[in-house]
């Protein structure tokens, strides 16, 4: 038969099955995705009040609950204080990998580490950290925002790595050269060079670093621990978000079940807003650079 | 971007951590005029803690940070000395004794007494359903699985029960709680006593876990057909149906504050306070009721308590001994008897802090 | 600048001093210090979590402690096998459930959809990353088990030949468990598929195309044989995510530490055992040695599932590359 005679009626059932079942997997897909926001919203927009924002958690059993401040402001202090920790040091390893590691054995193996640290669960973080700063008594005392931030910079850390490393490979040799040419020493060229040529996507790396981080509870639930008060001092323990959630979840409490729902709704507000910046960034770069 | 800025952002950000990281007035310790003391335990016991906490806080000004992370963890807790007091259900066992004599001399001062419900959450069921100490060992050892098992209508004629399936619910962390219910369960069943044991944590043979009093409510109130075992706060809080459970006189009791004082009343108990008053002998008695202990060391400061730490402790000790037992009773929880409160109230003034006693 | 000349040893006017080269100094081997100080950070973690837990394999050696089923902590007995099975089950059902969803999005975005629709399908696919694990366990627990509930026991009821499937269905199990991580996985194996799909040569798919082939069977002879490399890899990244979430997990597969008979009983995994015994285990040093041991094994499954990943891919991109040489060279 020629290759070119007509598709068989049943060629184009199965044609037509198939790719109509492929259509129906990926709404399938996006099913969860709309069903978690319809939740957030309905259950949660119900909780949001000014209260709601400017109050602690009261933890008292019987009346008001109280509010989420303490979580929040501390999820932006645990955060804040993991990325300081994490992303200069993830983009040193970057430059180190792009700049003068390259295709060498050591890079390799560094790759290799970077990759092994993507993979590690968060809950392994937390232990690593549990038993080296928290069970040792490290610095006074078992558990402390310092210590769960650390543990969040480790999750960081490989993220804005990898991130950095393409980014920084993008970054186009000849301006390398060209700077080189001109006389300038090689730090001078990364940092003014290279390093600036690369913002955008680093920025965008680092903050999809952020909101990583900021959604994680569990290394956070040895280290960094809760508490009810807001507190400025990273050297005690330390409400924030997902702790908040998690604990509340737990409750049989209606008005806390609604503050769950409510912190919820506040918490992945946020992760979109860090993630939609990001792309923001990312957009202008390609367009910058088109 | 200059580098300049680079380091701009990379100063700044240095900045905000050190100085976020210097600390600022209220935290661990010292803020108020009274101070903050750091407790940690039970669940069981954490709403009346909680309510002394706020009356102390209004009163003098005095800060009680109680975590309630189970009994369990509240023994930990205070044996690594990461808390001034601990909390627990059950008085400390023998190894745990000899754990915490590292630091010192460890005391189990009774607090309150609270009964523990068998709380079920079932439509068609009628409140108040008699059950004995075997019906619900069966149930917890997954041989009762419907509602309307022959065992439990044998008690309850009359009653229409419906046939949905019975959802155990018990605890996954360590739990004072979950000794006095399992205390009470291995004096009902030999295989309950042989199977299964009675402990803080045990191998629950069926079931779902939850953490805390409030996980286990939780938990209770999402399935329909669950039944659990929460202290009797958190019973009334939420509007729970719980059992009447049949007593060592063979009378169903429901829990009540009244049945939950009838337990402590008459008990011997030893030198060192450490009893349970689960199945009690007196027959007006809630069979599983007990009290609940703060832990504190006997020297507190060569424990590792600051002075101001143990100072606060021992007042929050004297008013919970004292005007704490008449807000204890509006949690449903029961006031000591006599007899152990002075036991108690002797217990702690002779607290010391350095061997010297603490004002 | 030198104004000197060289070859008697004079230096270029191009050179700079050594003092100048410093900086340069201080940098290359400032951040060789860091990239050497993070594999030093992750090869102590490894040795600290090994001897920590070493305490529990000296009591119960390797083998007991994976292949026990007894896990109580308060008679001092650390069977793992009840979290083990737990894992396991858990992330084959993820596996299930999502791989081939997440095959069918990437199908459906790189082949079949219209380019306008591509953009936002991946966007909202990359979406079901941005939620936090807490929040899918929150929805898990107050909308996907009691709403499924009906629909699970009826499946339990009438399946109830099947192995594994038949009995009351509890509120949280290890069915539900296994339904959330197949969502959160979804992005990921979907993402690295997308991208692997996207990689296939468009002579492969037009030379199908010529020969007659439906758009499907183009798919089935030239996308998916060439792809399956790199979609197995993303799928064993997958399932490595899937092995070591903790919270959602813990939140909707009931903490029990027995091992269910069948797919809708209760459950345990490793994670969520850390989880939840961390704080009692603080003070007794086997208990917590039993914990680090999980954290050790979970450690190891990770690196194991995503080793094999990253040689699925690599493969992948082998291959990619070989042919695309051989297409060049043919046309050449």
């Amino acid at each position: 038969m020629s290759a070119l005679a007509a598709i068989s009626p049943r060629r184009r059932r199965v044609d037509r099955a198939a790719r109509g079942t492929v259509f129906a997997l990926t709404l399938v897909a996006l099913v969860p995705l709309v069903l978690v926001v319809y939740y957030l919203l309905l259950k949660g927009l119900g909780a949001i009040s000014v209260d709601f924002f400017t109050q602690d958690p009261t933890g008292n059993f019987l009346g008001n609950p109280g509010g989420i401040k303490s979580a929040l402001l501390g999820t932006l202090e645990l955060v804040a204080l993991a990325s300081a920790m994490a992303i200069p040091v993830g983009i040193g390893v970057a430059v180190w990998l792009v700049e003068y590691g390259r295709t060498g054995r050591l890079a390799s193996i560094v790759r290799f580490f970077i990759d092994v640290l993507t993979g590690v669960p968060s809950i392994v973080f937390g232990l690593f950290i549990y038993i080296t700063l928290v069970l040792t008594g490290f610095l006074d005392g078992s558990f402390a925002g310092w210590k769960g931030s650390a543990a969040l910079a480790l999750l960081m850390l490989p993220v804005v790595a990898r991130a950095g490393e393409v980014v920084l490979n993008l970054v186009p040799d000849g301006l390398r050269e060209s700077a080189l040419a001109l006389g300038a020493p090689r730090w001078r060229v990364i940092t003014r060079v290279v390093l600036p040529t690369a913002l955008p996507g680093l920025v965008t790396g680092s903050l999809l670093a952020v909101a990583r981080a900021m959604g994680e509870t569990a290394p956070l639930i040895f280290t960094a621990q809760a508490t009810l008060a807001t507190s400025f001092d990273l050297n005690r323990r330390m409400n924030s978000l997902p702790i908040q959630i998690f604990s509340d979840i737990q409750n049989p409490k209606a008005e806390i079940v609604q503050r769950a729902w409510g912190s919820a709704l506040t918490l992945v507000a946020l992760i979109l807003i860090i993630t939609l910046v990001a792309r923001f960034v990312a957009a202008r770069r390609s367009t910058l650079t088109a | 971007m200059t580098s300049r800025t680079w380091f701009g952002l990379a100063a700044s950000a240095a900045l905000a951590v050190g100085l976020s990281a210097c600390g600022s007035s209220d935290s661990g310790s010292g803020s108020g005029s009274g101070g903050t003391i750091n407790g940690s335990g039970s669940t069981f016991a954490a709403p009346i803690y909680q309510q002394w906490g706020a009356d102390l806080k209004s009163s003098k000004g005095l800060t009680v940070n109680y975590q309630a992370v189970g009994s369990g963890q509240g023994v930990s807790d205070f044996t690594a000395g990461t808390v001034d007091f601990g909390a627990s259900d059950s008085a400390l066992k023998d190894e745990e004794v000899k754990a915490a004599q590292a630091k010192g001399t460890p005391l189990n001062i009774p607090t309150v007494f609270g009964a523990v419900t068998v709380s079920y959450n079932v439509s068609g069921v009628p409140k108040s359903l008699k059950l004995d100490g075997a019906t619900i060992s069966n149930i917890f050892l997954g041989k009762i699985t419907s509602w309307n098992d022959p065992a439990i209508a044998k008690q309850n004629a009359g009653a229409k029960l419906p046939g949905t399936k019975i959802t155990v619910v018990h605890r996954s962390d360590s739990s004072g709680t979950t000794k006095l219910f399992t205390t009470f369960l291995a004096d009902s069943s030999k295989q309950w006593s042989s199977q299964v044991g009675s402990d803080k944590s045990v191998k629950w043979p069926t079931g779902t876990g939850a953490k805390g009093n409030d996980g286990v409510a939780a938990a209770v109130k999402q399935t329909d057909g669950a039944v659990g075992y929460v202290e009797q706060a958190y019973a009334l809080a939420n509007n729970f149906t719980f059992a009447a459970v049949k007593n060592s006189s063979g009378t169903y009791v429901v829990p009540t504050l009244a049945s939950t004082s009838a337990a402590g009343q008459g008990l011997k108990v030893p030198a060192d306070l450490r009893f349970t008053a689960i199945n009690s002998p007196n027959p007006q008695a809630y069979p599983i009721a007990s009290a609940t202990f703060v832990l504190v060391y006997l020297d507190m400061c060569k424990a590792g308590v600051k002075e101001q730490q143990a100072k606060g402790v021992k007042t929050f000790l004297d008013y919970g001994l004292g005007a704490g037992q008449a807000q204890a009773q509006k949690l449903q929880y029961a006031p000591l008897p006599a007899n152990l409160l002075t036991q108690a109230k002797a217990k702690v003034s002779s607290l010391q802090c350095n061997g010297k006693a603490l004002g | 600048m030198e104004a000197g000349t060289l070859p008697r040893g004079g230096r270029s006017s191009l050179e700079r001093s050594p003092r100048a080269r410093l900086p340069d100094r201080l940098m290359r081997y400032g951040l060789l210090g860091l990239a050497l100080a993070v594999l030093a950070l992750l090869v102590v973690f490894f040795f600290i979590l090994v001897s920590d837990s070493q305490d529990v394999f000296a009591k119960q050696g390797v083998v007991g402690f994976l292949f026990d089923n007894d896990w109580n902590p308060s008679r001092d007995q650390f069977g793992a096998l009840p979290l083990v099975v737990g894992t396991v089950i858990t992330s084959a059902l993820a596996l299930v459930i999502g791989v081939p969803i997440a095959i069918a999005t990437a199908l459906f975005i790189t082949e079949l959809a219209p380019a306008r629709g591509r953009t936002v399908l991946t966007t909202l696919v990359e979406l079901l990353a941005a939620v936090p694990s807490v929040v899918y366990g929150l929805w898990g627990v107050f909308v996907l088990i009691p709403n499924l509930k009906p629909a699970t026991q009826w499946f339990a009821d009438t399946f109830s030949f099947l192995p594994f499937v038949g009995g009351t269905v509890a509120g949280p199990n290890y069915f539900i468990a296994g339904l959330i991580l197949a969502i959160m996985i979804l992005p990921i194996v979907s993402a690295i598929s997308r991208e692997v799909i996207s990689t296939v040569p468009p002579d492969h798919k037009e030379a199908a195309l010529a020969l007659g082939a439906t758009r499907w069977e183009m798919i089935r002879m030239a996308v998916l044989p060439y792809s399956r490399a790199g979609i197995t890899g993303g799928a064993m990244l997958g399932l490595g995510r899937a092995i070591g979430e903790t919270i959602a997990v813990t939140l909707v597969i009931g903490n029990a530490t027995t091992i269910g008979k069948q797919i809708f009983d209760q459950g345990y995994s490793l994670a969520a055992v850390i989880a939840n015994e961390f704080g009692e285990a603080s003070s007794d040093p086997l208990h917590r040695s039993a914990l680090l041991a999980a954290g050790l094994v979970l450690f190891i499954l990770t690196l194991v599932v995503n080793g094999i990943a990253r040689g699925f891919v690599v493969r992948s991109e082998r291959k990619q590359k070989v042919t695309s040489l051989a297409v060049t060279e043919a046309e050449a």
